[in-house]
């Protein structure tokens, strides 16, 4: 191949007389090479330094333009030291064709390969049911379970009767996390926060590193709702043991002053077991009876003639507006213009399951995580969820008794066993007001 | 309203936008850049002229609204990126020349956000920022090296900083000081304000040699009864402007990691023909970790969109994908190695100068271990206390 060197190059190269006798024989030579073939490349055995015949190697004393004929047998490899016998003509490559032989080859990664198990978020009873019941079908599965907390196992319906049973709030733990890790072979990753899920790469990004899943199971629950105009440094929400003992604590021994805002389930269980604690309690709702929810089973009217001889306040029909500590007290002012003064205040106004991993994950979601309604599988393949944090046909039910079942389901889904479906069914509502419990359908 | 009123406009007349700004940056990054990378790492020459050159195209001032048009953080990163591609060490020093226009723009003092702004963003005035040690501050995890007593106009501050980059005898960066009552007590608030290296009371000191980043131009600041007045003060107090500038501080480091963990890539790629038969058996292979840098890329530019959201979710968000950032560049930088073997070994290789760049990227302010305490914090119910 032939290529016509360019005419204001040979004009040049002819017209200039300053030109030194060995810059014009360098010309010539490079004139000459140019005209006989394009530059070729060279790639070194060796080390895989390239040598474009172009370029030279101005540093080892090869001009631009030395053909890999016309250098001298002493040259060395500028990298490694060899000698141009060592080196191969080289071609470089389209990053598509790059692509499309890694592509081709085997086995393209680890993450493929290795068995990374079962990652579980949430350490609360479904989380710990979903391990247990995995590890009974399997003794070799690889089980991770990441929580924010400690992972320590408890029910958590006794935070709602510990003072009747004169419980020491403290002494509610029925087996350690780390106990229960050990005995399940289960890896325990204890106050770690669950941050993202990347699906494509199925990987769980966690402030304690990044977890590779074979499937993941969300049972990380629901987070007590804390409504506008409410600071999160002045109110309590009970929904996990660890505050729970930190009320505890801050009530002490003596009669207090709790005032409670809301008087669903929580709120009037805890309004009820802290006044047998012996403190004087207010509760307040937007509704004018307490478990309003259940009204045409006349729970309330129930609840209010069994309190008559407790020291429960119920206030209904009211709006909190506002939250202020005056002092070492809290001052609570309603949209209507009332106050009340309390030592403590305590807000039960419902759970919402936090949102955060789900969205990551682009997981659908109506009210909580969309699980289906047989499989609890989420809308991502490999995720799964169950417990406080689902909906199922845009309906939330955060009670205990589903949860075996669902971990019964979700373990089979899994291990890749026959799934007996798991069944919604409406949940009896077993109200743990002491004084007069109630059954609610 | 008095025209004399309003915020100084910011003229940015020939600073270059959107693609055309990225292609400017490739061409210097690909040019005069990565003729001085190996002077850059080996024998610290701080690549002043460069730099300018970056700042002149408007690398360095995307970021900040001006006559060029509206902040866009996603163009900012991008540029950063792409320099970082070639000399992670240069965009190092980029990240610290953006946050400082960032701080000028956002101080709200005239004097600041006029002439000294105006020659930042042109290039013609260098610096950088100190908040290494208040960012840590902030997130309880070590307490403020700086004090400022209140005197008549302003403080004097003093104490020493350690580690503040991209400086020279005529730059200067964002410092934070706690201030002491007259009495000597501690109060609650701190004072940020635009130090000047050339200023009474200001000491430089050369730091020990730095792995990777011997050419960014970092020195000890050692401050005695350092006066700063009004003139000079960006926030007084500094708790709601850092809560504003925040994720937009750490949100621009991505692009350190973006471009680094791209130009790891790259050399991947290029022994690919010759060594891909034995490649195969590494993990980390280029095209699994291009698909990840893309994802988090488009991660990052979804973020860039609304830098200055102060929800303590957007934050975690954007605390999470520096760290993905870091961890990223730390597996290709480390697996571009892998992939090259001993050419990849050699002093001159720049695959073994990404290894020092990704520690970088992984060890400065916010590290690694700082974002993931800080996201737990933030990730943790406050109640009473």
């Amino acid at each position: 191949m032939t290529r016509a060197l360019p005419t204001a190059t040979t004009q040049s190269v002819t017209s200039e007389f300053v030109l030194s006798a060995a810059s014009q024989a360098l010309c010539d030579a490079f004139a000459d090479a140019a005209a006989q073939a394009p530059w070729q490349s060279y790639i070194c055995n060796a080390c895989g330094y390239v040598y474009h015949e172009a370029d030279g190697d101005p540093d080892g004393g090869l001009p631009p333009g030395t053909r890999l004929a016309d250098i001298p047998d002493d040259w060395a490899c500028p990298l490694c030291g060899v000698t141009k016998a060592d080196f191969s003509p080289y071609e470089a490559p389209t990053l598509e064709a790059l692509r499309a032989q890694a592509s081709a080859a085997p086995a393209a990664s680890l993450r493929v390969r290795g068995e990374p198990g079962v990652v579980i978020v949430g350490a609360g009873r479904a989380g710990w049911q979903l391990a247990e019941t995995l590890r009974q079908h399997s003794a070799t599965l690889p089980i991770t379970l990441v929580t924010a907390c400690a992972g320590d196992r408890y029910d958590k319906p006794l935070l709602s009767v510990a003072m009747a049973r004169q419980l020491d709030p403290l002494a509610l733990v029925s087996e350690t996390g780390r106990d229960a890790a050990h005995r399940l072979g289960v890896t325990l990753l204890a106050h770690t926060h669950a941050v993202r899920i990347c699906a494509d790469t199925r990987q769980l990004r966690t402030t304690r590193g990044v977890l590779r899943y074979g499937h993941l199971a969300l049972a990380h629950g629901a987070q007590a709702a804390l409504p506008p105009g409410l600071p999160a440094s002045l109110c309590w929400r009970i929904n996990h043991l660890d505050a729970y003992q930190r009320l505890r604590q801050h009530l002490g021994d003596q009669p207090k002053d709790v005032l409670i805002i809301g008087a669903g389930l929580v709120g009037s269980e805890l309004a009820n077991d802290l006044a047998l604690g012996g403190h004087h309690i207010t509760l307040l709702d937007t509704a004018t009876e307490p478990l309003a929810r259940w009204h045409d089973q006349q729970a309330g009217p129930q609840l209010l003639d069994a309190w008559k001889d407790l020291s429960i306040r119920f206030e209904g029909g009211l709006q909190v507006e506002q939250v202020e500590r005056v002092g070492s007290r809290y001052r609570v002012s309603t949209t209507s213009g009332r106050r009340f003064a309390a030592d403590e205040v305590v807000v039960a106004a419902g759970l919402l399951p936090p949102h955060r991993l789900a969205q990551s994950a682009g997981l659908d979601w109506t009210h909580g995580i969309a699980v289906d309604a047989g499989t609890l599988q989420t809308s991502v393949s490999r995720i799964h969820a169950m417990g406080d944090c689902i909906s199922i046909d845009g309906q939330c039910s955060r009670y205990i008794e589903p949860i075996a079942r669902q971990a019964r389901t979700l373990a089979a889904a899994i291990l890749g066993q026959p799934v007996a479906p798991y069944e919604h069914r409406a949940a009896v509502v077993r109200v743990k007001t002491t004084t007069r419990p109630l059954t609610l359908h | 309203m008095n025209p004399a009123d309003l915020p100084p406009q910011l003229h940015l007349d020939r600073a270059l936008r959107g693609d055309a700004l990225l292609a400017a940056v490739r061409e210097i990054a690909q040019g005069p850049l990565a003729a001085q990378v190996e002077a850059i790492d080996r024998t610290g020459y701080y690549p002043c002229a460069e730099l300018q050159q970056l700042a002149a195209v408007g690398a360095m001032s995307a970021h900040l609204d001006s006559t060029a048009g509206p902040a866009d953080y996603g163009l900012a990163i991008r540029a950063m990126a792409e320099a970082s591609r070639v000399c992670g060490a240069t965009g190092f020093m980029m990240w610290c020349q953006a946050v400082c226009g960032l701080y000028l723009q956002q101080s709200g003092n005239p004097t600041l956000m006029g002439d000294v702004l105006q020659r930042h963003a042109s290039g013609a005035g260098m610096g950088g920022t100190a908040l290494s040690n208040p960012m840590k501050s902030y997130a309880q995890i070590e307490s403020l090296l700086l004090k400022a007593t209140p005197v008549e106009g302003g403080y004097l501050v003093n104490g020493t900083l350690p580690w503040v980059s991209n400086l020279g005898p005529d730059h200067y960066c964002g410092a934070i000081a706690a201030v002491v009552e007259a009495d000597g007590a501690a109060s609650q608030r701190e004072v940020m304000f635009l130090l000047r290296c050339d200023a009474p009371g200001v000491e430089m000191r050369e730091c020990p040699s730095f792995s990777a980043m011997e050419g960014t131009g970092t020195y000890a600041l050692r401050l005695k009864d350092h006066f700063i007045g009004t003139a000079d003060t960006m926030a007084d107090p500094t708790r709601p402007f850092i809560a504003r500038i925040r994720a937009a501080f750490v949100m621009l480091q991505c692009g350190m990691a973006v471009g680094i963990t791209q130009g790891a890539i790259d050399s991947m790629w290029a022994v690919e023909a010759q060594l891909g038969h034995v490649n195969q058996f590494l993990e980390d292979r280029p095209d699994a970790l291009q698909a990840e840098l893309d994802a988090l890329t488009a991660r990052v530019m979804q973020l860039a969109q609304t830098p200055f959201d102060t929800s303590t979710d957007f934050f975690i968000d954007v605390l999470d994908a520096r760290a993905h950032g870091a961890e990223l560049c730390l597996r290709a930088a480390q697996s571009a190695l892998m992939h090259q073997g001993a050419r990849g070994y050699l002093m001159s290789s720049d695959v073994q100068r990404r290894v020092r760049e990704s520690h970088f990227v992984a060890i400065v302010t916010p590290a690694i271990k700082h974002l993931r305490k800080e996201i737990a914090r933030l990730s943790t119910e406050e109640m009473p206390a």
